[in-house]
């Protein structure tokens, strides 16, 4: 608990000098703001009362909006400067932790959901903030103040000093009951509120549901119940609340009149003077002032403690952290991938791939095939280095790829996957993402490779054209095609293909078809094939069942075997003497004709 | 102006404590203004040598006794207005919800689950904040000014006073005519947060795209700009913000400096006594606050006003599925459904989603209905539960017409598993139920097993009591769909629909499932919509759908001989049937690697 406030507190140390530097324009607006009520007992005690002749009112007038306007601007000063280091703060933390996220591997993010992890990058650095801009930047004036109008109220009269402070202790017990109260009660509020921001939030992507079942009744019972609980805790609030508030003014008040009281008799007697007492009626106001702020602030201090506590947890995980400069540089590779007696399981000893070992040629396509949950994707998966294998080795150009620098190997590596993404942006920065450096001529080159540009260019804004919401916009197919195109505008050694299917119409899939044959030529291509037509000609086929390669081969050596490949291209190509070849149902030349 | 209504009906029902609340509010300011004169009063007397020691005293006890007082009224009108602004809250959040139940599908279908959520959070929040302080700032900070001027105007010296008064003008003014900008710039930064918080929602759903093409420092360069924009705007909104208040102090350091020297001069000569200065300062002191909250009471205002245009969009949003006026009779499908040359555009789009379908459905016959994504074999399904109106073309329940059928007493008919497997992050016992207490644990385990899914729970340590969710246990897509199963069976309705519930569920648990579920559709009538042929080739009538039109209907067999896209279909699917056949056959041991 306590750790995250002395971490949090490393994050000043670049800042020293600009702390040190607030300070100093704290105290100094402090001093000033402590000065006026001086300035005004002075008038009262030698101009007013004692009516010293040598005494200059316009002066004393002027020094007085002196006062005001330096501490206006100091604390002006202040608010800027702190503010302006709060937010390198905040954007510090905000990119260490987006950098650490980056790093994390593909493992971490199956296992958290992107809300949450979004929730730490945004809404949790943004209460922190708020804590920050708002509270902590108060809090640390508020401390100093407390300290110097206790400095000024004993050099003017130690004695009228204790007697105001003797109502500190009450005001202590106050506080302290309130703290209590309060912390616990804004638990049950904030534990109330994601209660009913989750029945809501489920209720409202679930009302399809609610309206065909006829839940309408028993949900809203349930929401009743929810909503009268939360109704009681705020209440709750409230009433601690109006308690601590008026109890602070009332303990600010008691304090007042207990000094009046016991000035009786010395100010007439000459002992004190009126301006001494009117000063302390004013410093114990601004005494208590800050004290009574405290509980509006309570609640922000409490939600960004917790959001600090949460960020350190995300920025401790180093579980599978990967590291993309560890290892050895890999300026090219020859494409030849080699797995040897590979074991791997996402969890424990759940295998998904059992001794798995094969070699790809250098230049050679190599399709993979098998049911869903086979261990194709895995394998995939695999050669991108995503997760660590248990037992075995992967080999590129005959060394593991574990000694290559990650950001190498993933860069003579693109894959293809099923599930387009895409990014907002325009289309070029789809195909190119963050690369600068890849010319708008390689982005065209790339897209006509795959026959995207024809479609690319039919776009109002051609390649300029932004992609709205996530590529809503674009055909299934299109976007495939993109991202066909990105994969070969980062000219890779390596093409992995995760082949797309069913939603796609039989026209597209033709030009997919020529695309992908386009984009292996003169690369190591592994595929993932649902269709067989699309892997007749590769130069491999690995036939993978519940994790273990069962059969390899050529199409018509599998064939001849007679095992699990046979069954299934009989299944597919020959019933009641017809064969379906989708090579065959569209030529190239129309199949772009109709897709344009 | 449902909302005004709603506010009336509200602030009408609580009129009592409001009253409370504000007469209280009043008291207590008037307590307020009551306090400097005391005190001024008390300095007074120190240093008047006629007063007895008994009579400070006693200016002191009732210097306390008000202070008391005003604390007791303080936590009365803290009590009442505020609390009752909590309540008006929930009191809104609970008529919203009631009202968003009776919207239809297609009010849903339009919004994001997120936009709905602001309503409930942000607009309901602004009309709460108005509520409380809106309506406490707006009181006090009028009341203080008048009183405390009247009392400056009446017991202590007029020209005075109209120093008093020149700052709060001119400082209100800079507020006034400050904030809207400080307002605009805080706008900048609201938007720069959603910025960031858009890219790192992307990143996060790209990461395999971002590890995959090594982009994750580019990633950070782009989120470093969304970042420091995001402090740009910050200290763009500081740099005016922060104005405001030295702005407030130097107008009323001014107005200070002056009367100090003019003050002074006038107890020097009399006029008015050294109290009476000492309490126009506190006086002066006390218009500074309310000035200071001026523009944040414009501002409550002002979002509560937007708030409430929002949530009357909401509230004046009607249900144009309407029950009959007229009911045509309840059906039993006790003779079938019929579907007359039905077309259907969803609201606000030109594409026809269904042209011109007809086809008959037996009483206790099974129909399968296949074709691709977006051939409208969800929207058919939606129709037959009333969940939009059926315009174009007609639907036939024995022979009722479906818009004459009241759809509660339809769907009550109708045991329906969707495809999204929705189920509430509540216990599996309540999911199988639908919050029904109808039904007996008997029923409950009855249906779980009819729906092959009771072994699985029996083997959670809380059983039927397991909680699904975040907060419990995550279930599996087939676990999660056989539930859904239960939930549709247990309710024994007339008509089973299966909206592609299947396609998560591996091939052999289909086959189980699809076993009992014939049993079940034995006799009553079902209609099977799935991607997968295999899940329906068994149906007595099968339909296929392309782009909204009836492409091919007839059973499998007859299908199959026609040699169109069902054919064409079902030879490309049955490749992984065949895979998980071979894996059946095959005896399944546990590897472990040497």
């Amino acid at each position: 608990m306590k750790g995250k406030y002395i971490r949090l507190l490393r994050y000043f140390k670049p800042h020293l000098g600009m702390l040190f530097l607030c300070m100093v324009l704290v105290l100094i607006a402090i001093g000033a703001e402590l000065i006026n009520p001086y300035i005004v007992k002075m008038v009262i005690d030698d101009y007013i009362v004692g009516q010293k002749p040598d005494f200059h009112m316009g002066l004393m007038s002027l020094s007085y909006f002196g006062v005001v306007m330096l501490s206006g601007i100091l604390s002006y000063a202040q608010t800027f400067l702190l503010n302006r280091m709060g937010q390198g703060i905040m954007h510090r933390i905000r990119m260490e932790l987006f950098g650490h996220i980056q790093n994390l591997p593909m493992g971490f993010f199956d296992q958290n959901s992107s809300g949450r992890i979004l929730t730490r990058v945004s809404n949790d650095i943004e209460a922190l903030s708020e804590m920050f801009s708002g509270v902590l930047i108060n809090l640390f004036k508020d401390v100093f103040l407390i300290l110097g109008i206790l400095y000024v109220m004993f050099s003017l009269s130690t004695r009228l000093a204790l007697i105001s402070l003797s109502v500190v202790p009450v005001l202590a017990l106050v506080t302290w009951f309130y703290n209590q109260r309060a912390r616990k009660n804004y638990k049950w509020v904030r534990s109330l509120i994601a209660s009913i921001n989750g029945f809501l939030a489920e209720n409202f992507s679930g009302m399809k549901i609610v309206q065909i079942f006829n839940l309408q009744k028993a949900k809203f019972k349930e929401f009743t119940e929810l909503n009268s609980e939360y109704n009681r805790a705020g209440r709750m609030e409230v009433i601690l609340m109006a308690l601590f508030k008026p109890g602070t003014e009332l303990v600010n008040n008691l304090a007042v009149s207990i000094l009046v009281w016991a000035c009786i008799g010395s100010v007439f007697n000459g002992v004190l003077e009126i301006g001494v007492v009117f000063a302390f009626v004013t410093y114990v106001k601004k005494f208590f002032a800050p004290i009574s702020d405290l509980a509006d602030k309570y609640n922000v201090i409490l939600s960004g403690s917790v959001s600090a506590e949460r960020i350190f947890e995300l920025l401790d995980v180093q579980e599978g952290k990967e590291d993309l400069d560890r290892g050895e540089p890999l300026p090219a590779t020859r494409g030849a991938i080699e797995f040897r007696h590979v074991w791997f399981a996402y969890k424990d000893k759940d295998w998904v791939l059992r001794d798995v070992s094969f070699r790809v040629e250098p230049g050679q396509t190599v399709a993979l095939v098998g049911a869903t949950g086979s261990g194709k994707s895995t394998i995939i998966n695999l050669i991108s280095r995503y997760y660590e294998i248990q037992k075995g080795q992967i080999l590129l150009d005959g060394v593991d790829i574990r000694t290559f620098r990650l950001r190498d190997l993933r860069r003579r590596i693109a894959v293809v996957m099923q599930e387009v993404f895409l990014f907002a942006g325009d289309i070029k920065s789809n195909i190119r993402l963050n690369e600068e450096d890849i010319s708008l001529e390689t982005v065209q080159e790339a897209a006509s490779l795959v026959n995207a540009d024809e479609f690319i260019r039919a776009l109002p804004d051609g390649y300029d054209e932004e992609v709205k919401e996530r590529g809503c916009t674009l055909s299934a197919g299109e976007r495939q095609l993109l991202s066909f195109a990105r994969a070969l505008a980062f000219d890779p050694s390596i093409l992995v293909l995760d082949e797309a299917t069913a939603t796609i119409d039989t026209e597209t899939e033709c030009i997919i078809q020529n695309s992908l044959k386009a984009a292996s030529r003169g690369r190591t291509t592994l595929v993932i094939a649902h269709r067989l037509s699309t892997i007749r000609e590769a130069d491999q086929i690995i036939v993978i069942h519940k994790g273990r390669i069962r059969e390899t081969g050529r199409h018509n050596e599998l064939l001849e075997q007679g095992g699990i490949y046979k069954n299934l291209h009989d299944m597919q190509f020959c019933r009641s003497g017809g064969i379906l070849s989708f090579q065959g149902v569209c030529g190239e030349g129309s199949a772009l004709d109709s897709f344009s | 102006m449902i909302l005004k209504l709603i506010l009336g009906e509200f602030l009408h029902s609580s009129r009592k404590q409001y009253a409370i609340g504000i007469l209280a509010l009043i008291a207590s300011c008037i307590l307020q203004i009551l306090l400097p004169k005391l005190l001024g009063g008390a300095m007074d007397m120190l240093r008047d040598q006629d007063v007895s020691v008994e009579r400070v005293v006693l200016q002191v006890i009732m210097m306390i006794a008000l202070a008391l007082f005003m604390s007791g009224l303080k936590f009365v009108w803290r009590t009442y207005i505020q609390g009752k602004a909590r309540d008006l809250d929930c009191y809104l959040r609970s008529r919203l919800f009631a009202h968003l139940q009776t919207l239809p599908v297609r009010f849903y279908h339009n919004r994001k689950t997120g936009d709905l959520m602001a309503y409930a959070i942000n607009d309901l929040g602004a009309l709460k904040s108005a509520f409380s302080f809106g309506i406490v700032f707006l009181i006090d900070g009028i009341l203080i000014n008048l009183l405390a001027v009247g009392t400056m105007f009446r017991t202590i010296d007029p020209v005075l006073t109209l120093l008093a008064i020149v700052p709060v003008l001119l400082a209100g003014t800079a507020v006034v005519w400050i904030k809207p900008r400080i307002r605009s710039r805080f706008t900048r930064v609201q938007e720069a947060f959603a910025n960031i918080s858009d890219k790192v929602q992307e990143n996060i759903s790209g990461i395999r795209v971002v590890k995959g093409f090594v982009q994750e420092e580019k990633e950070t360069a782009r989120l470093k700009e969304a970042s420091l924009e995001r402090s740009a705007a910050q200290m763009n909104y500081v740099r005016l913000s922060a104005v405001l208040s030295p702005i407030v102090s130097l107008c009323f350091g001014a107005s200070f400096a002056v009367s100090m020297i003019l003050g002074a001069g006038y107890v020097i000569r009399g006029r008015i006594t050294l109290g009476d200065y000492l309490a126009f300062n506190t006086y002066l002191g006390m218009l500074q606050t309310p000035v200071n909250h001026m523009g944040k009471i414009v501002e409550t205002w002002q979002k509560a006003m937007a708030s409430i245009r929002r949530l009357d969009e909401i509230f004046l949003t009607g249900n144009d599925i309407r029950d009959p006026e007229h009911a045509g009779g309840t059906p039993r499908i006790d003779q079938g459904i019929a579907v007359r040359d039905l077309s259907f555009s969803y609201p606000g789009s030109s594409r026809e989603a269904l042209s011109g379908i007809s086809f008959e459905l037996k009483a206790g016959q099974t129909l399968g209905i296949t074709g691709d994504t977006g051939s409208g074999k969800s929207t058919l399904v939606s129709l037959l539960l009333r969940l939009y109106n059926v315009e174009r073309g007609r639907i036939l329940i024995d022979g009722i017409d479906i818009n004459d059928i009241p759809a509660k007493e339809l769907r009550e008919l109708i045991g329906f598993v969707p495809q999204d497997n929705f189920l509430f992050s509540t216990t599996i016992k309540d999911n199988i139920r639908a919050f029904d207490d109808a039904f007996s644990d008997e029923d409950i385990e009855e249906a779980a097993r009819r729906a092959e899914v009771h072994g699985n729970i029996a083997e959670f340590p809380e059983q039927y009591e397991t909680v699904i969710g975040e907060r419990g246990i995550m279930l599996s897509g087939g676990q999660r769909q056989r539930i859904s199963i239960a939930r549709a069976i247990i309710r024994d309705p007339r008509l089973l629909v299966l909206d592609d519930s299947l396609s998560a569920v591996d091939t052999r648990t289909e086959e189980q499932i699809l076993g009992s579920i014939r049993e079940i559709l034995r006799d009553r009538t079902g209609i099977l919509i799935a991607h997968r042929i295999s899940t329906l080739k068994n149906a007595d009538r099968i339909l296929v759908l392309d782009k909204g039109r009836l492409l091919e209907q007839g059973s499998h067999d007859e299908l199959m001989a026609a040699g169109g896209k069902y054919y064409r279909l079902y030879m490309s699917q049955t490749q992984e049937s065949e895979v998980y056949r071979e894996e059946r056959e095959e005896r399944e041991e546990r590897e472990e690697p040497v």
